[in-house]
């Protein structure tokens, strides 16, 4: 099994880096965009703190779902898709190999983050480092499964992107990342219940500012882990859409 | 010769898109070590047959088998696909792509692999361009990095969709140079083509129109069906397609 997720991965990784723009984006937008708020709220330290797990969910979400999906589309696209299903590569192959590729980018961009908020904006967190990466992992993980099945439904890159304010931003509105949850009115409440990105920015802030470990944040973590293994499921079985024809 | 010896046996296909017959009840077959030709007007069905041998699609009725196996999973090692449209990572260098296919077809020693990848990149006359991302080339030179990733890894199977559209002839005659090479090494060669240049250099033409083969045999015995000694082949396929017509009325 899996022979060939590697080989994937190391191709996609080999993308990314011709792509000097693109990486170069991966990089930099998480810093401009965090100091871009750190600026906003130049007295009120509290709230950055606040906001910067919440933004380091949201921007996993974000950039898992739409590099992903845009490449996976690419790939449906110019066909090669189409070769490599001809090809003695497995389903499984592909989406493992989309994960680990993409996965090493994003991680890279978290780290990033919270190097720079920490480092450069001073902010202090309680909880331990690995297991903010843990728990990223995960949501990761939801987050480019998530792209990869919503480039099924995309002829192409404009229709992508038309899906971001149909997928990401209702929960990023309803995540607590703008006002939180408990404010919010009941029915948004339990909506807010059944979309990923609230459990992944409850469980980062409680991991960074309250210090709790993976542990007692079992609950978003179990979700978040649901969310990811269904989604690996349906990618898995949409692959086929758009090479049948 | 008994079915084994066919590198392609297709028995009563047929296939539909959605309301579409694209494969009507369609039979041929391609013994080893032959270029077999698939000759047809757009739409014919030539791609869809071709989808059908790689395992990409299942016939709706009927029977497909290559190499003696049915279509797909481990056996696809043995095929070497190149699509209709290049189907190439467009970031990617020229070798980076070749590499890649050449991997993913189970090349797993790494000088050997390497020395196979450089082959092949002489052998499409892209070695000063190796380097070069997809983008930056042609459409022919697209059409030949497309044609490398389908031999790298050297399958006793080819099938080719419409392989030598857009290559100058002198690329062409290349091409075929080698075809024959390999054909010669015991490989097969299912190739199609809208063009009676390809069709004068396989061993074996099916015809294929409408999702049906109207005729096939070799060069020579469709060429001599019309009746007419100077008949090419271009002649032979439109004496079929009218013969058919009056089937039909
Ligand atoms: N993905 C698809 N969905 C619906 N119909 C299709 C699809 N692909 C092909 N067809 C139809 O099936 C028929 C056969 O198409 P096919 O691509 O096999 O022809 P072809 O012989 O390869 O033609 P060409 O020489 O133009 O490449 C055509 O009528 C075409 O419109
Ligand atoms: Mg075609």
């Amino acid at each position: 099994m899996f022979r060939y997720a590697l080989t994937i991965a190391q191709r996609i990784i080999q993308q990314i880096i011709r792509d000097r723009r693109t990486l170069a984006l991966i990089l930099i937008v998480p810093v401009v965009v965090m100091t871009i708020i750190w600026l906003s709220f130049p007295e009120a330290l509290g709230t950055l703190d606040y906001v910067a797990p919440a933004l380091l969910a949201t921007l996993a979400l974000f950039f898992g779902f739409l590099l992903t999906g845009i490449s996976f589309l690419r790939e449906r696209s110019q066909g090669t898709l189409e070769r490599l299903m001809a090809s003695p590569v497995t389903r499984a192959d592909i989406v493992l190999g989309y994960l680990l590729g993409f996965f090493l980018f994003a991680l890279l961009q978290s780290l990033i983050i919270v190097l720079f908020t920490v480092y450069a904006l001073n902010i202090h967190y309680t909880g331990a480092v690995w297991q903010i990466f843990i728990f990223q992992t995960v949501v990761l993980i939801g987050a480019i499964n998530l792209g990869i099945f919503i480039s099924a439904f995309a002829k192409n890159e404009f229709q992508m992107v038309q899906f971001i304010p149909l997928i990401i931003l209702p929960q990023v509105f309803l995540c607590g990342l703008l006002w939180p949850v408990a404010q919010m009115s009941n029915y948004l409440q339990w909506i807010s219940r059944f979309l990923p990105l609230t459990y992944a920015v409850d469980g980062l802030r409680n991991i960074m500012l309250y210090g709790k470990t993976l542990n007692e944040v079992g609950g978003d973590l179990a979700a978040l882990a649901g969310f990811a293994i269904g989604m690996s499921i349906i990618t898995g079985l949409s692959l086929r859409r758009g090479v049948n024809g | 010769m008994t079915v084994n010896d066919s590198a392609v046996e297709v028995t009563n296909a047929s296939f539909v898109y959605g309301k579409l017959k694209a494969l009507d009840n369609l039979s041929l077959s391609a013994p080893r070590g032959i270029s077999y030709g698939l000759l047809g007007p757009n739409g014919a069905g030539k791609t869809t047959l071709i989808r059908l041998l790689v395992g990409l699609l299942k016939p709706s009725t009927g029977e497909v088998r290559v190499l003696g196996q049915t279509p797909g999973g481990k056996m696809a090692a043995q095929i070497g696909y190149m699509p209709q449209q290049p189907s190439l990572y467009q970031e990617l260098s020229v070798a980076q792509n070749i590499d890649f296919f050449a991997k993913i077809y189970g090349l797993k020693d790494k000088p050997a692999r390497a020395r196979r990848v450089e082959d092949t990149i002489k052998l499409v006359d892209l070695w000063e361009r190796r380097g070069d991302g997809i983008n930056k080339l042609s459409g022919g030179m697209k059409q030949r990095v497309s044609l490398a990733c389908a031999i790298v890894h050297n399958p006793p199977l080819l099938l080719l969709d419409e392989p030598t559209v857009g290559l100058d002839p002198e690329l062409r005659a290349g091409f075929w140079q080698h075809f024959r090479n390999l054909n010669r090494q015991g490989v097969t060669i299912l190739i199609s083509s809208h063009t009676m240049d390809d069709a004068a250099h396989c061993d074996r033409l099916a015809f294929i129109r409408k999702g049906q083969v109207i005729a096939s045999g070799t060069p020579e015995e469709l060429k001599k069906a019309t009746g007419k000694p100077d008949a090419d082949l271009e002649a032979a396929f439109l004496h079929f397609v009218r013969r058919e017509d009056k089937k039909i009325v």
